[in-house]
């Protein structure tokens, strides 16, 4: 809100520095970061205003916060008139059908108004405001509006049929060309004004081209009324349009003040010649009491932490505009003024206290406190799985939840995705269905940034629908790798991103969180390359994929590939009980290691060789792992070369030979009798 | 009995095997190692090669035991120059002719995203004071977003929180604090936690705005709790995250939820409050770093809690923001490139 110095002390006297005031202001809430010094010495603040503060949307408003808060009163206004001695009620008949949306309306006609510009002090005015000057008369209604945050609507009398003057709903099917020179299609539920025949202006909105003022208007009908807020707001969002009238209406106007903006804009127009007719027609139909509130001394010191004096607490509220009368012991009867719309309740008094109080003057005490419940462990494991994704070389990312409809449609999650209706962009109208896309815009950030190794993970929510009704955000996690996996060396050069790293990786990580050994199946899925792919499960349920990613969908996201991917359904995982951590004795006794090397059909997979080993269970066997591998030409048509090592233990005694060779015949035979696995020459037992 | 050609050839081997160690020690360089390992692994010319051919030359019966003893040869050779290899490029510590000076290997490590280290270091702070933690979900209803905390339907008051709708019921929160009624909901007081998480606006992103941004909010209901703690404590976070001399300014604001309602400033870390062309504080010396109050008296009423009883304080902000003042980084849109360049910096904080 535009406040000019020189206004404003029409309104109150301001005796300090520029800079003393702004600060002042500050501590009261009205905050003005910009300000501009106009040529003729007035100074022109930009305030911030608040939603719930319509009051200070003019600079009546304004002068009465600085009045309050240094002390100096409001001036006496005075709206002189020269009057007509014909009734207001002859000239034009008006009437309010539709009273639930316009609680008040007042008016005055004016006749003889000499149109022409305004006088030097009301064009200052109204180019302090920001706005060009027209003439006189809407110079004056704006003057009004900006003074007191009342709109003022003027109509040309000659232009409105009867004259007659009715607020109504508009009828289904009715128009009206706008004084922006549009055309605005009405509804049943938009209140307009409108004379015998057709509305002539959208109430509290906008006003009709043909009843506004022109250079040849002589008589005019000033309309000062209260709307409705949340059919003002409707009706502007429907059409449209902001000005500076519905700003305020749909914020609520002073009910109590429209008689005053009337006759403040009739006295106005008796200045360029006018006269005014007698008596202002005012259809209050249901006046408004003013509300009375309760407001108790112990009250204010218990919320504010600190005891307000009681004569500090009148005088404010006073300066304020509010009634106060003490009542029982320690408390206010408090009648709020109709302007104040925002004070509905004691906590609303005892901030108007606090603001003039001073924030400042308040202590700052550090309460001493109770113990409370600890922190959820979902964040504990989330913490520990990031820290050894860091450990393994990957970078965290936080990445928009917003995707690309149709880059997401190529990643085919196959999930109904959760669509925006008033996205900020069609390129993020879509709430994310996977965390990849994601990852592979980083991907082709950091390669056009010159960042080869990118090796990154995110932990967030996926959004979509799982049924018409039902949305679901899941708590993922993902990771990407491509490129070298580490920063080149003189020494050895570091090897590339691969599938089974990638892999690697997310198991260790998922381990430290004591889960239980992850399962794969093979898995087609339109974001990874055929064949490439595996579906993780754990304890049989589905719980991520992993695999090469497309090297057409890295194109696609104007990323080099080859990169490997793989999203996990971390929220389904944490809700899974992890093991729990228990202590286990370093083993005392010696362990017995042995190797074997052997060909096996190359379409028998590993995870098969290795549940047979775990199904057999073998005695001592403590653990074992595949050790080296070779699949290339110098064996067997059809065969991979597969070394295994295993570790054998008895925990009571040191393990004899022959116990450790009995161990290993039950291996071999176990393998040679689910795979035909042959022995290689040298391959051990 | 072996036959002569066999025992011949186990000679030959032999020769070559004997020569092995003596043309390995030879080897300065990986030159030197590639031209040994051509000598007798060529596919062409190689020893090992030719001798491969040889074999065809054997009876039947001689075959399997000369195939051995040459694919022992060859292991062998690979396994020497595959030390050697590896020899050449991780000398042993001190080991003649290496230059100590040629720099150590250069490890790599991950690192944290800084919204979540910068996250992180706002939740420490409120955890050692003993607040819990919580969240919730980022789709909300309009109810949890809006109503329950006292904004009326059609009111101008949304018009500040520039929201993405799904459909009139659903929209991406637009800030944390539906989490504070779900709690509220839930729990009856004392209550004390902080709520970080994602917010959602309609905002085309520049460099000061961004459609989904982090917000850490704080809540504490309890009784007596005053005006006075709010200021108390909040001033003891400011401190902690930006240093103990830091001056702060409490100063009044609205926010539907909250009743009184204050803005937090903090004094200028930039110009230090000395520069009236400051591009960081407009010259006013002052940054808003928070917004905060007492939990609004209808709020408590729409969770079932007495405000007579109980009386609370609230506040939330934004970690870009803190973040972007705190280093001097200039636009909001780095945090979410994820340039490595970028984010990896922040773990040596
Ligand atoms: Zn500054």
């Amino acid at each position: 809100m535009k406040i000019s110095l020189n206004w404003l002390r029409e309104y109150v006297d301001i005796e300090m520095p520029r800079n003393e005031l702004l600060d002042r202001l500050t501590m009261i809430g009205l905050i003005c970061e910009k300000w501009t010094e106009t040529p003729d010495g007035d100074t022109v603040f930009d305030i911030e205003t608040y939603a719930n503060r319509p009051d200070t949307l003019g600079h009546l408003g304004i002068a009465r916060e600085i009045s309050a808060m240094t002390g100096f009163p409001l001036k006496e206004r005075i709206h002189p008139v020269v009057e007509l001695p014909i009734p207001t009620s002859e000239i034009v008949e008006v009437q309010v059908l539709d009273e639930d949306l316009c609680p008040r309306y007042t008016g005055f006609v004016v006749k003889g108004v000499k149109i022409g510009p305004s006088p030097e002090n009301l064009r200052k005015k109204i180019e302090a405001m920001g706005l060009k000057p027209i003439n006189n008369v809407v110079d004056a209604s704006n003057a009004v509006l900006f003074a007191t945050g009342q709109p003022i609507h003027m109509f040309d009398l000659e232009k409105v049929a009867g004259p007659r003057v009715v607020v109504r709903r508009a009828k289904k099917g009715e128009a009206l060309r706008t004084l922006d020179g549009k055309n605005a299609a009405l509804g049943p539920d938009m209140l307009v004004i409108a004379d015998e025949k057709r509305p002539v202006a959208v109430a509290g909105v906008i006003g009709g081209e043909e009843s506004g003022i022109t250079e040849a208007t002589r008589d005019v009908f000033i309309e000062s009324a209260v709307f409705d807020p949340a059919s003002i707001r409707r009706t502007r969002k429907a059409l449209e349009i902001q000005t500076d009238a519905c700003y305020r209406f749909e914020r609520g106007a002073d009910i109590g003040f429209a008689p005053e903006a009337a006759a403040m804009a009739a006295s106005l127009l008796c200045s360029f010649g006018g006269r005014v007719s007698k008596g202002l027609v005012d259809i209050y139909p249901k006046p408004r009491k003013a509300k009375e509130l309760v407001l108790r001394s112990l009250r204010t010191a218990d919320l504010l932490g600190v005891a307000v004096p009681d004569a500090f607490i009148e005088k404010t509220l006073v300066a304020l505009g509010f009634s106060v009368k003490p009542s029982a012991q320690g408390s206010w009867r408090v009648l709020v003024p109709s302007f104040r719309v925002d004070i509905e309740r004691e906590a609303d008094l005892i901030e108007e206290i606090a603001r003039f109080f001073g924030y400042d003057r308040i202590p700052a005490v550090v309460a001493s406190l109770g113990i409370l419940d600890p922190v959820a462990s979902d964040r504990l494991q989330i913490g520990r799985l990031s820290q050894q994704f860091f450990h393994f070389g990957f970078d965290e990312v936080v990445n928009a939840s917003f995707a690309d409809p149709d880059k997401e449609t190529v990643l085919g999650t196959g999930r109904r995705p959760v669509t925006l209706r008033n996205p900020f962009s069609v390129h993020a109208a879509i709430l994310r269905t996977t965390l990849l896309g994601g990852l592979l815009v980083n991907l082709r950030h950091n390669q056009n940034h010159g960042t080869e190794a990118v090796h990154i993970f995110e932990i967030g929510e996926v959004f979509s629908w799982a049924d018409e009704s039902r949305h679901v955000e899941e708590l993922t996690l993902g990771l990407l790798s491509a490129g070298p996996l580490g920063l080149p060396q003189w020494s050895r050069p570091p090897a590339a991103a691969n599938f089974h790293h990638l892999k690697g990786s997310l198991e260790s990580a998922l381990g430290a969180l004591r889960y239980a050994m992850l399962v794969y199946e093979p898995a087609e899925h339109p974001s990874f390359e055929e064949g490439s792919a595996l579906a993780v499960l754990y304890k049989g349920e589905r719980i991520g994929i992993m695999g090469r990613v497309r090297d057409a969908i890295c194109e696609t996201y104007g990323a080099a590939g080859p990169a490997f991917a793989v999203e996990i359904a971390l929220g389904v995982l944490l809700e899974k009980k992890a093991g729990t951590f228990a202590y286990e004795p370093s083993p005392k006794v010696p362990a017995v290691v042995r190797d074997l090397s052997f060909f096996v059909a190359r379409d028998v997979s590993y995870q098969d060789i290795k549940s047979a080993v775990e199904r057999a269970a073998v005695k001592f066997l403590e653990s074992f792992d595949v050790i080296d591998r070779y699949a290339g030409p110098n064996n067997p048509p059809g065969q991979t070369s597969l070394s295994m090592r295993f570790v054998y233990r008895n925990p009571q005694a040191t393990l004899l030979a022959e116990e450790a060779d009995k161990s290993e015949q039950k291996i071999l035979k176990t393998l040679k009798a689910a795979f035909k696995i042959e022995l290689r020459k040298g391959g051990g037992a | 009995m072996p036959s002569p050609d066999l025992e011949k050839f186990r000679i030959a081997i032999d020769a070559h095997r004997a020569k092995l160690a003596d043309a390995c020690a030879a080897v300065r360089d990986a030159a030197g190692l590639e031209e040994l390992r051509n000598r007798y692994l060529s596919r062409k010319r190689g020893f090992v090669t030719l001798l491969f051919e040889d074999l065809k030359k054997f009876e039947a019966a001689d075959k399997p035991a000369a195939g051995q003893l040459l694919n022992l040869l060859k292991t062998e050779i690979q396994e020497k120059l595959a030390a050697l290899e590896e020899s050449l490029r991780t000398p042993a510590a001190g080991g003649p002719g290496v230059d100590l000076t040629l720099p150590g290997e250069r490890l790599t490590w991950g690192a944290a995203h800084p919204l979540r280290i910068f996250q992180r270091e706002i939740e420490s702070i409120f955890q050692e004071m003993g607040f819990g933690i919580e969240d919730g979900p980022e789709i909300e209803t309009d109810y949890y977003n809006f109503e329950a905390l006292n904004f009326p339907p059609n009111h101008p008051a949304r018009d500040d929180w520039d929201t993405l709708y799904i459909n009139d019921n659903l929209l991406l929160r637009t800030h944390t604090s539906p989490v504070q009624i779900r709690i509220m909901e839930k729990h009856k007081p004392p209550i004390r936690i902080i709520i970080p998480g994602k917010v959602y606006r309609r905002e085309t992103p520049d460099p000061t705005h961004a459609a989904m941004f982090f917000q850490v909010e704080g809540l504490v209901v309890d009784r007596n709790v005053t005006f006075a703690h709010l200021k108390g404590t909040l001033e003891y976070f400011l401190k902690r995250l930006f240093g103990d001399k830091l001056k702060t300014r409490f100063r009044p604001s609205f926010f539907p939820f909250t009743e009184p309602s204050a803005e937090v400033d903090i004094e200028c870390l930039a110009c230090g409050q000395k520069d009236p062309a400051c591009r960081v504080c407009g010259g006013t010396g002052w940054k808003e770093i928070l917004g905060s109050g007492m939990v609004d008296p209808q709020v408590f009423k729409n969770v079932n809690i007495d405000p007579e009883q109980y009386s609370g304080w609230a506040f939330g902000l934004g970690v870009e923001r803190t973040a972007m003042f705190a280093y001097g980084i200039p636009d909001i849109r780095y945090f979410y490139e994820n340039d490595l360049r970028f984010t990896r910096q922040f773990h040596l904080k």
